[in-house]
């Protein structure tokens, strides 16, 4: 038996969000950088347009988020993520947070028409932008055409998945209203879903899909 | 199905107005029906609380540090931890030797998340390694360390003739003898475990908890937290996936308590993915050595297997004694589990049938092969009684398997593709008993509620209870609020073994059948009505003689007085049943090239007594059938056995199948049965990967009999590669 040497526990967890995102580096060409963030990613914000702010501490920051504007104070580090369920007031929770490392799809969030994993997204890089939760888009006795098709299909077993894989399709089914089986299959790739309720959402899904079809949006 | 009229007269009771006993299935108007989920809406808007989203005035957030490697000595010094600020308690969980990888070492309660994840990382930790074994080679090995102090290896169980069943063996016309193993696998439920404690001193608690049992939880957290169970309320508003791993408090529960009792603070403590691989649970791996025997008229004449279980620091799991589900002639069975320092098994989806089904229909399928007999009417011939024979004829049309042409032996390829079709069948008890308490009310506003404190997994429990009252009631299902998930309300069984069903629905069609016959009593006077001339039917109540003479439910319900009208049910035989049985098919396309396997429909036919809800029993058994798929070609628990880390503890090394693997599937109720109501769900994942597998050989003759079965193993079994 070989003793590693590695194992002395002083870095439990080799693969933190800050090592990653420390070697990806890109992802602070947005302007703002985290303090600790800086010297690492120095070159990558220069090269881009914006200029080079340091943040460290919490701070406020006011986000568009479902067409408000909410005021939530975070740390640089904060993802939009925590942002959203933990800091926000009142909570917005409907957000699920199930691998934290843009693995699962589970908090899909649409940021500027596109969907966004908010576990791999700063909160602070999310200013000026337009932030679409699942509470944004329909409530019970109000369900939006593509909450009512994963209703009616029976599209939501335990349900933890449920709210990504709705705002994931919603942005597919925004990019092609008209969008098919594989290009469905496609928008939900990422979005894991353990009960197994995929038949149901990809009927679900096309029958809002043939709606607007015959809708002629 | 007549059920038993079991009624004891007691206080505010009445004379029955008809038999307790679910009506025949053409007269029901919301059961046996598709419905929606009444929770539906909730869970697909984001509304819907689970205890990841309770959020508390004060609450403060805890995270779990687990031991990186299998077995350690471990010193911890928590103090710089503690100099952070911001983090308000941290505790050892565990300290000295160690003895499975991703055990919990500490906890620390913060003002933030982020500061909770500081705190853990703050915590200096000496680990000094001992000998491990994390894997069947390590554990077996001739120098191997011992797992426990007994050794590594449990007892042995046996069943069957030994001698018997090598001697027919001996004289079987076809035998095969193969070693067909399974990978560790995790339930990987969206949301992981654990709990909010919202204690703030004083002599009360409520306890949020994600699990599969409200009832489990009070009695273990009143002891960590010194009060009595009584004084623990446990809710389980909606819950995030269980499949088997989520009953009791669990070490992060208990931590959480211990947290709020230091603190006198609401704490949050949820696992983090890495966590829950490591410290919730696991389905135990096995190894297989089985040689059976044929005849060549197609009888299963023997079976001799050697049997192992990897459940870690437990048991593991393997079903009954003998063969699993056929019928064999002359059988052997020696059964014992092989000890790691891993994290012990728990319950998962059909503890140990999954495993069993994977090597018993793989050997039936290669025997049939073997004596060159269709594998369809190979396995029906060797199944007892008409509904196995009767389902697989099903799936079996479903699938196409009349026009495939590879019968008895591997097809064709074309262009390096062959397409292959599969079979499995499947077996699960699913029957109820007592423990459920059931509350129906009726108020003067002609509102109906439901209420009882079980939990609902996905499998759509609150639903049912609405319906079953609705239907009793003569109401539509809009009409019946169901409350659950509260340990207030009346008691109720733990969710596992598909027993919630066959124990809960009994006990709420006993309380509405209560409600309805005090309200027929109460009415028969108002309405000058013989009380068992009443019919409660779409929203009236009416005289069946004289179906004029009739009250709106709103009607009906203002002739109560201002307390309404209330009944408890409990568990009464002759509405539930027992003992299920499912086959699947499967039709795949194999790439001889590449190995990959791409499976291309799915058909299952379930039977489950009589369906509640069509609907969500459909999607039960695709979600079997997802997790079956999933397990067979994907799933596997990787360990280093050299450095003893987890290799694969998040989302995207550990693959569960996604968009791009799900086929067409088809799910058929086998409504030819016509028992009462049965549990089922654990039926629907036990023969799909065996099903699968089958097909791979249909295919192309790659006959891969370690599971997953991945691209490698079909080269392999192919001869592609070394």
């Amino acid at each position: 038996m070989s003793r590693p040497s590695e194992a002395d526990g002083k870095n439990p967890s080799p693969l933190s969000r800050r090592n990653f995102l420390r070697g990806a580096g890109g992802v602070a060409t947005g302007g703002v950088l985290a303090h600790g963030l800086l010297a690492a990613s120095r070159a990558n914000a220069l090269r881009g347009a914006g200029e080079v702010e340091e943040l460290s501490g919490e701070v406020a920051l006011a986000l568009d988020v479902n067409g408000q504007v909410l005021t939530v104070r975070v740390e640089p580090r904060t993802t939009l993520l925590d942002a959203l369920r933990v800091r926000c007031s009142p909570p917005l929770t409907g957000t699920k947070l199930v691998c934290d490392r843009g693995q699962c799809g589970s908090c899909t969030v649409i940021v500027d028409g596109r969907p966004a994993y908010a576990c791999m997204l700063l909160a602070v890089d999310l200013r000026g932008k337009k932030i679409r939760t699942i509470e944004g888009l329909g409530e019970p006795g109000a369900l939006s055409p593509l909450q009512e098709a994963f209703w009616k299909h029976d599209a939501s077993m335990c349900g933890f998945c449920t709210p990504g894989f709705v705002m994931a399709i919603q942005a597919c089914l925004e990019r092609n209203p008209r969008a098919g089986l594989d290009e469905i299959k496609e928008g939900c790739a990422g979005n894991t879903c353990r009960c197994g309720t995929q038949p149901q959402i990809f009927a679900a899904a096309l029958e809002a899909a043939q709606a607007s079809v015959k809708g002629g949006k | 199905m007549a059920a038993r009229k079991s009624r004891r007269k007691e206080a505010g009771d009445v004379e029955a107005v008809s038999e307790l006993a679910w009506p025949p299935r053409g007269d029901l108007a919301v059961l046996n029906h598709d419905l929606r989920r009444v929770d539906g809406p909730a869970k697909i808007s984001g509304r819907a609380r689970y205890t990841h989203d309770v959020r508390l005035p004060g609450m403060v957030y805890a995270r779990v540090l687990t031991c990186p490697i299998p077995r350690a000595e471990v010193t911890l010094d928590l103090e710089p931890a503690r100099k952070i600020p911001g983090v308000e308690a941290v505790i050892a969980l565990a300290e000295g030797g160690t003895k499975w990888l991703g055990q919990p070492l500490a906890a620390v309660a913060a003002s933030t998340p982020e500061i909770a994840e500081d705190g853990i990382r703050a915590i200096r930790v000496k680990l000094e390694p001992k000998p491990w074994a994390v894997d069947r080679a390590q554990a077996t090995a001739e120098d191997a360390p011992k797992v426990l102090k007994d050794g590594n290896l449990s007892k042995e169980n046996t069943s069957g003739d030994e001698t018997e069943a090598r001697a027919a063996l001996t004289s079987a016309d076809q035998s095969v003898e193969a070693t067909y193993t399974l990978p560790v696998q995790h339930h990987v439920c969206l949301e992981t475990h654990g709990v909010v404690v919202d204690y703030r001193g004083g002599d009360e608690a409520t306890v949020y908890c994600s699990t599969q049992g409200t009832f489990t939880v009070p009695e273990s957290a009143a002891r960590e937290l010194g009060l009595k169970a009584s004084q623990v309320t446990t809710i389980v508003e909606h819950m995030g996936g269980g499949f088997g791993s989520k009953f009791d408090l669990g070490t992060e529960g208990a931590a959480a308590c211990r947290l709020a009792k230091a603190l006198g603070k609401p704490v949050h403590l949820m696992f983090s993915r890495a966590d829950e691989f490591g410290a919730a649970g696991n389905r135990s791996g096995s190894r297989q050595v089985l040689h059976g025997g044929a005849s060549q008229d197609g009888r299963l004449v023997a079976l001799v297997g050697d049997i192992e279980k990897l459940g870690g620091l437990q048991g593991g799991s393997f079903p009954g004694r003998g063969p699993y589900i056929y019928s064999v002639e002359k059988s052997f069975l020696r059964v014992r589990s092989v000890y790691t320092n891993t994290d012990v098994a728990r319950a998962m989806r059909a503890p140990g049938h999954p495993q069993a089904s994977f090597g018993m229909e793989s050997l039936v399928d290669e025997l049939a092969y073997a004596i060159g007999m269709d594998p369809l009417e190979f396995r029906k011939k060797n199944l007892k009684g008409p509904v196995y024979a009767r389902q697989l004829d099903a799936v079996a049309r479903e699938i196409g398997w009349a026009q495939h042409p590879n019968k008895v032996a591997p097809g064709a390829l074309k262009d390096g593709m062959g397409v292959g079709i599969g079979f499995a069948v499947s077996t699960w008890g699913g029957g109820g008993g007592e423990g459920c308490e059931v509350d129906v009310r009726i108020d003067r506003d002609g509102g109906v509620t439901a209420s009882v404190g079980t939990q609902d997994l996905g499998t759509g429990t609150r639903t049912y209870v609405a319906a079953i009252v609705a239907e009793e009631l003569g109401l539509p299902i809009e009409s019946v609020t169901a409350r659950i998930g509260d340990s207030r309300l009346g008691r109720a069984t733990p969710s596992g073994g598909s027993t919630t069903t066959a124990s809960l629905a009994p006990a709420v069609k006993d309380a509405a059948y209560k409600a309805r016959t005090l309200f027929a009593e109460r009415l028969s006077r108002a309405m000058d009505v013989p009380a068992e001339r009443l019919r409660f039917s779409s929203g009236r109540i009416a005289d069946e003689r004289d179906p004029k003479r009739a009250l709106s439910w709103k009607q009906a319900c203002g002739e109560l007085g201002g307390d309404g009208l209330s009944a408890r049910g409990t568990f009464q035989p002759g509405l539930s049943s027992n003992g299920v049985h499912g086959a699947q098919a499967a039709k795949v396309r194999v790439d001889t090239l590449t190995g990959r396997v791409q499976v291309l429909k799915m058909a299952a036919m379930q039977d489950c007594g009589l369906p509640l809800n069509r609907m969500a029993i459909r999607s039960q058994i695709q979600g079997g059938m997802v997790q079956a798929l999933s397990y067979g070609l994907l799933e596997e628990r990787v360990i280093d056995s050299v450095s003893g880390w987890a290799l694969n503890a998040n989302l995207e090394d550990y693959k569960v199948a996604h968009a791009s693997e799900i086929p067409e599937m088809v799910a058929l109720i086998d409504d030819e049965d016509t028992r009462p109501v049965i549990g089922f769900s654990e039926a629907a994942v036990i023969p799909g990967h065996g099903a699968i597998a089958n097909a791979v050989y249909n295919a192309c003759g790659a006959r891969v009999r370690d599971l997953p079965l991945t691209p490698d193993k079909v080269l392999a079994a192919l001869g592609r590669v070394g």
